[in-house]
């Protein structure tokens, strides 16, 4: 990885995890991966982050949680998104619209 | 939200921990070999991938951390952790924990009781609308002893006339009336201005209360009926609106009910008791021309939203004062009228005796917690090893202190709980026992207000009473026990030095409070004993009681009125075991009557300026014999004294001195108003002087008083005084079968001995010096079991030098002395701060005593040997107990 990852806004990290869970579930390394290929690793997700908000965003009802088997046949804990979480990733993304728009704008202005 | 999904988590969290636990480990455990197995996969040897992978979580235990605080309620957790500690941990020691409750339930129970009291009497708003608008107008009256007077029509009238600030003035005068449609009977009925029920913003449960019309001239007369009537004599008819009755043989529509609840709420020197039984309209009041003289209307006023009372009063005063400048009436005196809030001064006369008993229970309630305190500090001296092994195992002294607010609070909850149950007992005892002055007890009640002041009190002693152990867990390091904890030889038991000096102050504490409200007690008590032993003036051994309402159809001149008295008085004499009969217009303590003040002047003075107040009563012959008054010159009423014979009088002494000071009275003539015309202008000649009688408030002389002979001043009703030796059972079904002989439509009420007037005057204080002797037993109980307590603690500490004691040769009557000398020293500290508190209680006290000094010696004198008697006892019984011990026994088990 040549580029530093950059730090992660706060409050975008639940955001991120919701975004992983969109397609399929997915286990806690699963996440982890995603976010840092789909940010083509300007986000490194490190443990001491992402296992407490899996456990806060589980607990408010956004994802569901379920022990599967990975492709290897290893046991791994699967996340999958509820309706709930479903509906808040959606005000999560426009909200992030906005401000990204926001943002851009005042950054032109300059 | 959603909301389940949190519930579920707490759930989780509360009863499935240690699941939750496994399956986070699970889970990271399975996460490290997910990154192992790739690093394998990229060629590293599984050691090395092994080591990368830990190293990429970067700590397992850090990251668990992370996910616990982030679960919800986690805090609580803890709180409720320590919560179920503590709850074990009062659990394993039963005893402990039974007797903190109920110490504390006891004090927390008593002051819920008596603050449900203070609460609905002194604090909960009257119930009338925006009942802080209502204030009560007196007559000032002063020069003629008389500084709570009503007000004359006339001075109604200027009120309404003249102020700007109040939206109208209303007025009440309390008197009785006769049903008479069928068995007659005698009520209890306020005549009241049209708009007073508007005024004081009270409605009615069935029907209208009073319009305008109502009282206007030639108005068909109205009645407003209270609850209890209604539902008595007219059998809840709910049809009743609309109805014609039979009152006073007129006929009057009753056009509505008061609710049952519904009272005056008046002060009781305004003579307008809360039981009413009915109401009437006054008549027209619309005329400046009534006798100023005739006061009777007690006016309340209803102030416009905004004006403040002071404001309000300003206006009352000026306008007083500006009718007393511009009538002719009242000479050089003027007129002072003043307002008071209708509140504080419907409570005036009760307000004090609750603030005392509140005071009291406060104190009991202290010396309740300083029990639990003590048991608190043994504990914690007990508990001395697991403090330490908490804190070796890694609890900060935060958390420990967590942990003992959270114990306190437990404790407190406990208390509180208990005290609640023992508080409605309480107060279903108070109100059963109610004197008839407090009678608006009845309407407190355990409400949401009593509710959070008895969860403040509870909590916040907890919380207090959680402080008393800290100074125990200062001293405890993990090497305990500490330097500070260990005595000079090391011994282990020697080692709570600190402890005993600690509830040796805490015994001092709980004795000084004893002291104090054995004091108070013994005051209230004296005081009230005092009372009951002072000569009122008259008896009332003996004597029976009873209203006649004359029936004025039947007997419609004063000559058939004073032939019906006279024949009356000669049956009821002839009556068996009868050996006295007379009659007064007003009983003794009978504030449901309206007073009569009239004035009086010397022969030949016309300024009425110069005019004092009387108490004024009209007598029969008899009476004074009957009631056992003392005769100090002259003579008594006798028939002689008759409608159209000499008009005379009899006088108190206090008039007799203040009239003719240093002469006889007898012979001497004033100008004084039988006939209740509002000017004194009738000369009559004094024949006899009294010992003054103190028959309106036990406790002191009201004012000069003046009594008329009964056919020179009649009065309908009259209360008949009978003294027999029959008991009241006997006499009642005599006394009625001989009014009914004369006249059935004359209906006699309130058969009662004179002696239930007498003691119902003294049942408030009867009631506050009870209850002030409970609170002083109680702590008195407290403190000795602190003594005890204290005392079989440090004969625990000392056991080996006791022994060594008694082995040198030391009889057990020495080392009883030297313990219980020991817990005399404390208790003698704890009672000279006591005495000295208990001083200072008395002076605020000093308007409660009657007959006895503030420093009463006897008072005194029996609270410093009944707690030197409780202290010694309980001094004595682990003393004797250590004494009789085998010393060697005692050498034996250190």
């Amino acid at each position: 990885m040549a580029k530093r990852p950059a730090e992660l806004l706060k409050g975008t990290l639940d955001m991120l995890i919701l975004k992983t869970l969109e397609l399929e579930p997915r286990h806690g390394l699963g996440v982890s991966d995603r976010i840092a290929q789909i940010t083509r690793g300007t986000f490194a997700v490190k443990p001491g982050s992402l296992f407490p908000a899996l456990y806060r965003l589980e607990q408010v009802g956004f994802i569901t949680s379920t022990w599967g088997a990975t492709d290897a046949g290893r046991p791994a804990k699967y996340y999958e998104l509820t309706s709930a979480g479903r509906k808040r990733l959606v005000v999560e993304q426009r909200n992030w619209a906005r401000i990204v728009l926001a943002v851009g704008q005042v950054l032109e202005a300059e | 939200m959603p909301l389940l999904a949190r519930i579920r988590s707490l759930r989780d969290l509360l009863f499935r921990k240690e699941e939750l636990e496994a399956d986070l480990d699970n889970e990271l455990k399975a996460f490290v070999e997910q990154i192992t197995a790739r690093h394998v996969a990229r060629g590293m040897t599984h050691e090395a991938a092994r080591r990368a992978a830990l190293l990429e979580v970067g700590g397992v235990e850090a990251v668990k951390d992370g996910v616990r605080t982030a679960r919800i309620g986690n805090g609580l957790e803890t709180t409720i952790g320590d919560a179920r500690y503590a709850w074990r941990s009062l659990w394993r020691a039963p005893g402990f924990a039974i007797a903190a409750t109920l110490t504390l339930g006891l004090g927390i129970g008593a002051t819920t009781a008596i603050f449900s009291l203070v609460n609905a009497l002194l604090l909960e708003d009257l119930p009338f609308r925006d009942p802080g608008r209502l204030v009560l107008v007196w007559n000032d009256v002063t020069f003629g002893g008389y500084g709570r007077a009503p007000l004359a029509a006339a001075e109604l009238y200027d009120l309404r006339q003249r102020s700007t600030l109040f939206e109208g003035f209303g007025g009440i005068w309390a008197n009785t009336t006769v049903l008479t449609d069928r068995d007659p009977e005698q009520i209890r009925m306020g005549l009241v201005t049209a708009d007073f029920f508007t005024l004081l913003g009270a409605a009615p449960a069935l029907g209208r209360v009073f319009r305008p019309d109502d009282d206007e001239e030639g108005a068909s007369p109205t009645i407003l009926l209270s609850d209890a009537v209604w539902r008595r004599r007219f059998d809840s008819d709910a049809s009743i609106v609309g109805k014609t009755i039979e009152v006073d043989h007129g006929l009057s529509m009753v056009i509505g009910v008061m609710p049952a609840g519904f009272r005056p709420m008046l002060p009781t020197d305004s003579n307008v008791p809360d039981d009413l039984q009915a109401w009437l309209p006054l008549g027209a009041i619309r005329s400046a021309t009534a006798p100023r003289g005739q006061r009777f209307l007690r006016v309340i006023g209803r102030m416009k939203p905004g004006v403040t009372l002071s404001a309000a009063q300003k206006e009352i005063a000026s306008i007083g004062l500006q009718t007393g400048r511009e009538q002719p009436f009242y000479g050089p005196a003027g007129l002072s009228l003043y307002g008071v809030g209708l509140h504080a001064d419907s409570v005036r006369d009760t307000r004090p005796t609750l603030l005392a008993l509140f005071a009291g229970v406060g104190l009991l309630l202290l010396a309740a917690c300083v029990n639990v305190a003590g048991l608190l500090v043994a504990r914690a001296a007990a508990r001395t090893r697991e403090t330490a092994v908490r804190m070796a195992l890694g609890a900060g002294v935060g958390r420990l202190l967590r942990q003992y607010a959270i114990e306190g609070l437990v404790l407190g909850a406990l208390g509180g709980l208990a005290g609640v149950l023992i508080g409605r007992a309480g107060l279903a005892v108070l109100i059963v026992l109610r004197p008839s002055t407090l009678g608006r007890i009845d309407t407190a009640s355990i409400d949401p207000t009593v509710m959070a002041f008895t969860a403040g009190v509870a909590l916040t002693w907890g919380l207090l009473l959680s402080l008393a152990p800290l100074a125990e867990i200062r001293g405890v390091t993990i090497a305990s026990p500490s330097p500070a904890n260990r005595a000079p030889t090391g011994s282990r038991r020697v080692a709570a030095g600190r402890p005993y000096r600690r509830r040796a102050a805490l015994v001092v504490c709980q004795v000084a409070l004893s002291a104090v409200l054995l004091v108070g007690a013994g005051l209230l008590v004296r005081a009230f004993l005092m009372l009951v032993r002072s000569d009122p003036g008259f008896s009332s051994a003996g004597i029976v009681t009873f209203r006649v309402a004359q029936n004025w159809m039947r007997f419609d001149s004063p000559e058939k009125m004073i032939a019906f008295t006279r024949e009356l008085r000669l049956r009821l004499a002839a009556l068996p075991g009868v050996t006295g009969v007379g009659a007064i217009s007003h009983l003794p303590y009978d504030d449901g009557l309206p007073n009569w003040g009239t004035p009086y002047l010397h022969e030949g003075d016309t300024n009425l300026a110069n005019a004092g107040t009387a108490d004024t009563r009209s007598v029969m012959p008899g009476f004074f014999e009957a009631i056992g008054a003392t005769l100090v010159e002259g003579r008594f009423f006798i028939d002689a004294d008759g409608l159209s014979a000499l008009p005379v009088t009899i006088v108190d002494e206090r008039l007799a001195k203040r009239m003719w000071p240093g002469q006889s009275a007898i012979g001497q003539r004033l100008v004084g108003d039988p006939r209740t015309t509002g000017l004194p202008q009738q000369t009559v000649t004094v024949v006899g002087v009294v010992r003054h009688l103190r028959h309106r408030r036990p406790a002191i002389e009201v004012r000069e008083q003046l009594y008329y002979p009964f056919e020179q001043a009649p009065r309908n009703p009259m209360a008949y005084v009978v003294r027999s030796d029959l008991d009241i059972g006997q006499l009642a079904p005599l006394v009625r079968q001989t009014i009914a002989s004369l006249d059935p439509g004359s209906p006699a009420a309130d058969i009662r001995p004179l002696s239930d007037y007498v003691s119902s005057a003294r049942a408030a204080r009867r009631f506050a010096a009870v209850l002030a002797a409970g609170f002083a037993g109680a702590a008195l109980l407290l403190a000795a079991i602190g003594v005890y307590g204290v005392t079989a603690y440090g004969i625990a500490l000392r056991r080996r030098e006791l022994g060594v004691r008694m082995a040198l040769g030391a009889t057990g009557r020495q080392i009883v002395m030297l313990v219980v000398g020991e817990s005399a020293r404390l208790a003698a500290a704890g009672l000279a701060i006591g005495l000295l508190g208990a001083a200072g209680a008395a002076a605020l006290m000093r308007t409660q005593l009657y007959g006895v000094t503030m420093l009463d010696p006897i008072s005194f004198g029996l609270a410093i040997t009944v707690l030197a008697v409780a202290v010694a006892l309980a001094a004595w019984l682990p003393a004797q107990h250590a004494a009789s011990t085998n010393p060697l026994e005692s050498l034996r088990s250190e």
